[in-house]
């Protein structure tokens, strides 16, 4: 199965788990499979119109997907990670 | 840190850790193991320093009995990646509540000062008193343990920071520094002084790439006792790498935690400086003191513009993988690297430039590097300078100072000059006073004495919790824009369950570009000092901690009226924001009962113990 890693953003609202294995396909089933296990992920990881959430950003094994690649397929070993586009601070 | 576990593995009064308490006036150096009290004594920073606070009776700044707290998380020189933190804390200059008490407050830096000051036998140094001339601390590693030196300081007098950590460079070998600017030496005048602290790039290269404790003006504190900078000299101790924490260390290298920070051809997102492009979208950012026009020049600031004219290089701290350094060189007529210029991260981008209403990436580049040189917290100065420039275009018959207009380098550059050297003390003591004096409060962007980091308050109710900072103690200001949620339900939960946790890193040493998870957090300390504790007991420490500091504003006087915000951001919504306004004033009372009902039982429960 596929792998979701998560930033603490959406680990702090289900437990602390940072990682989420799910059955799917493509990279859009993935995340609606997170989704419907975590419904409280899903303003994070879905605009209200049901699209992804455009301050989201996509990466499939380090590569970035643009928003109209949450179609790509994914298998068996395949990461994906889903990381807000804003974040501040100053090291 | 010392520990002597018998049995018990999680017990905080198995672990002293180790202090030395220095008075500056008598020049007596105490050094002593002090048992644990509590686990925020075990993780440090302002989870202990906070509990030494609390125990005094301070009602102004500056004076000798307002200690400067100078300490480490408990992973700061651990092999836990960015485990590099020191923390400055102590009753603030700047953050006071309306009744003019100062607040407690900390700040915090990155780099190999910590990791240093921790390999000479100490985790944590208190400065009392003052000196009675300007000195500098030598603090070595000696056989028979810490040995402090006092060293008169005039050669530093008037130097900046770069120059003072360079003129320690050249005669002290393996050491790193803290130091404070002219803006320090000025405390009198500039509340808002910062602390600079080398780093091996700076250290080796001779570039100006400090890295700084910026909020809450403990530079000035630093200033006012006297002391112009601290070596820190020790040989390095690195522990050999455990195989548990390499796993922690790669996953906060290459995992989703830092990608925010990284650049994009090792998976990132190119730094905070690429906040402007997903803020834009929705016109949040910050233009012209926090009033954003809607006419897109903020995207003459982005990164895929200015990159072509410069090169930007991305540069780490001390064993850090994550590179989050987005540093800013002159571009060569072959296209090679010239000299370095500035480092970018979005808010000292932002603040002294965007929002000063100058679009140019090489004048914002001399503003942050001038800034930085100084001495001062570019976030509270560059809000500073917007609030005086939009009281001059609303007075342009009585402009106040310099008469600077939004646009105006020069005379921004001016106000930055004179801020550091005393010319123009009502900017170097913040925009709360500043606003006070004049009369115009509602445009003068911060909550509780500390200016807004470049956030729009009109999209962010929970800046007047945040302890330390708008951006770096309270997880809200960017909520709007990742999901768009603007019911009462959520902001209160987001205040009180989710948004306070955001200073966990602050109490154990690591920086939070790192991401490191809770699991991890936990790890960490287990296989580097051999403690054990739950996720749920460390979220527990970290809340009473941030508690505590609810608590300890109480005790310096802050009320519901200190917990608000501008006024025009009730009464004067901006229409070009791309939502809504939704914080009105009814909204934010209801929203204040909810958060206090949660947080008065919670301090009523800290002022017990």
């Amino acid at each position: 199965m596929p792998r979701i890693r998560l930033t603490n953003l959406f680990a702090e609202r289900i437990g602390g788990v940072n990682a989420v294995d799910v059955p799917a396909t493509t990279v859009e089933s993935a995340l609606r499979a997170l989704t419907d296990r975590h419904p409280s992920l899903t303003p994070l990881v879905w605009a209200k119109d049901g699209a992804l959430n455009p301050v989201m950003v996509m990466f499939l094994n380090d590569r970035q997907l643009a928003a109209a690649e949450i179609g790509t397929p994914v298998g068996p070993g395949d990461e994906i990670d889903l990381v807000p586009a804003i974040e501040g601070g100053c090291s | 840190m010392r520990t002597s576990f018998n049995g018990s593995r999680s017990d905080p009064r198995a672990i002293a850790y180790a202090r030395a308490t220095i008075d500056l006036a008598s020049r007596d150096v105490r050094i002593e193991d002090v048992p644990c009290r509590n686990l925020e004594d075990v993780l440090g920073g302002f989870g202990r320093s906070f509990q030494i606070l609390a125990e005094r009776t301070i009602t102004h700044a500056f004076t000798p009995d307002n200690p400067l707290i100078v300490n480490t998380g408990v992973l700061t020189a651990s092999n836990v990646m960015t485990g590099l933190r020191t923390y400055f804390s102590a009753y603030s200059p700047l953050k006071v509540s309306n009744k003019g008490l100062p607040a407690a407050i900390w700040s915090a830096g990155s780099c190999k000062f910590g990791p240093k000051l921790k390999w000479t036998g100490l985790d944590e140094v208190i400065l009392e008193g003052r000196a009675d001339v300007p000195v500098y601390l030598v603090i070595r590693h000696g056989e028979q343990g810490p040995r402090i030196a006092f060293e008169p300081a005039g050669d530093l007098l008037g130097l900046t920071c770069h120059e003072k950590i360079m003129w320690l460079r050249d005669r002290y070998a393996d050491a790193h520094f803290a130091a404070i600017g002219p803006a320090g030496e000025h405390y009198e005048d500039c509340y808002m002084a910062s602390v600079a602290l080398s780093t091996e790039n700076q250290l080796r290269s001779g570039d100006d790439k400090c890295r700084w404790a910026g909020r809450g003006g403990m530079g000035a504190i630093m200033g006012y006792k006297r002391v112009l900078a601290i070596v820190a000299q020790a040989p390095d101790r690195i522990a050999k790498l455990k195989p548990e924490i390499r796993d922690i260390n790669k996953v906060a290298s290459t995992g989703p935690g830092s990608r925010k920070f990284r650049e994009k051809e090792k998976g990132g997102l190119g730094g905070t400086w690429s906040n402007y492009e997903p803020l834009e979208k929705f016109h949040f950012v910050p233009q012209n003191n926090f009033r954003p026009t809607g006419d897109g020049k903020p995207e003459l600031m982005f990164r895929d513009h200015v990159q072509p004219q410069f090169v930007v290089k991305a540069e780490s701290c001390f064993r850090c993988g994550i590179n989050c350094h987005k540093n800013v060189y002159e571009k060569n007529a072959d296209g090679t690297r010239g000299a370095f210029l500035a480092k970018f991260d979005y808010e000292p981008v932002n603040l002294l430039s965007t929002n000063i209403g100058i679009h140019d990436p090489r004048k914002a580049a001399t503003l942050i590097s001038l800034v930085d040189r100084l001495g001062m917290d570019n976030i509270s100065l560059g809000t500073t300078i917007s609030y005086v420039m939009d009281y001059n275009e609303r007075h342009p018959d009585a402009p106040i100072l310099n008469g600077a207009r939004f646009g105006d380098f020069d005379k921004a550059r001016e106000l930055i000059e004179g801020a550091a050297n005393g010319q123009f003390p009502e900017v170097g003591r913040g925009v709360k006073r500043l606003s006070e004096q004049l009369g115009e409060t509602g445009y003068a962007m911060h909550c509780k004495g500390l200016e807004f980091p470049a956030y729009q308050p009109d999209t962010n109710p929970g800046y007047p919790w945040a302890i330390a900072g708008g951006h770096m103690s309270m997880a809200t200001y960017m909520a709007l824009a990742l999901e768009g949620n603007t019911s009462l339900d959520y902001w209160a939960t987001l205040i009180t369950e989710r948004g306070l946790y955001f200073v966990r890193d602050d109490l154990l040493g690591l920086c939070k570009f790192a991401g490191v998870t809770g699991d991890h957090a936990v790890e960490g300390l287990k296989h580097e000092i051999g403690f054990e504790v739950t996720p749920a007991e460390l979220q527990a420490a970290v809340r009473r901690a941030f508690v505590r500091a609810l608590w300890l504003e109480r005790k310096q006087g802050y009320d519901r009226s200190d917990y608000t915000l501008p006024s025009e951001v009730f009464d004067r919504p901006n229409p070009n924001l791309g939502v809504p306004p939704f914080v009105t004033r009814e909204f934010f009372s209801q929203l204040s009962d909810r958060v206090w009902a949660v947080f008065d039982r919670e301090i009523d429960e800290i002022a017990k113990t």
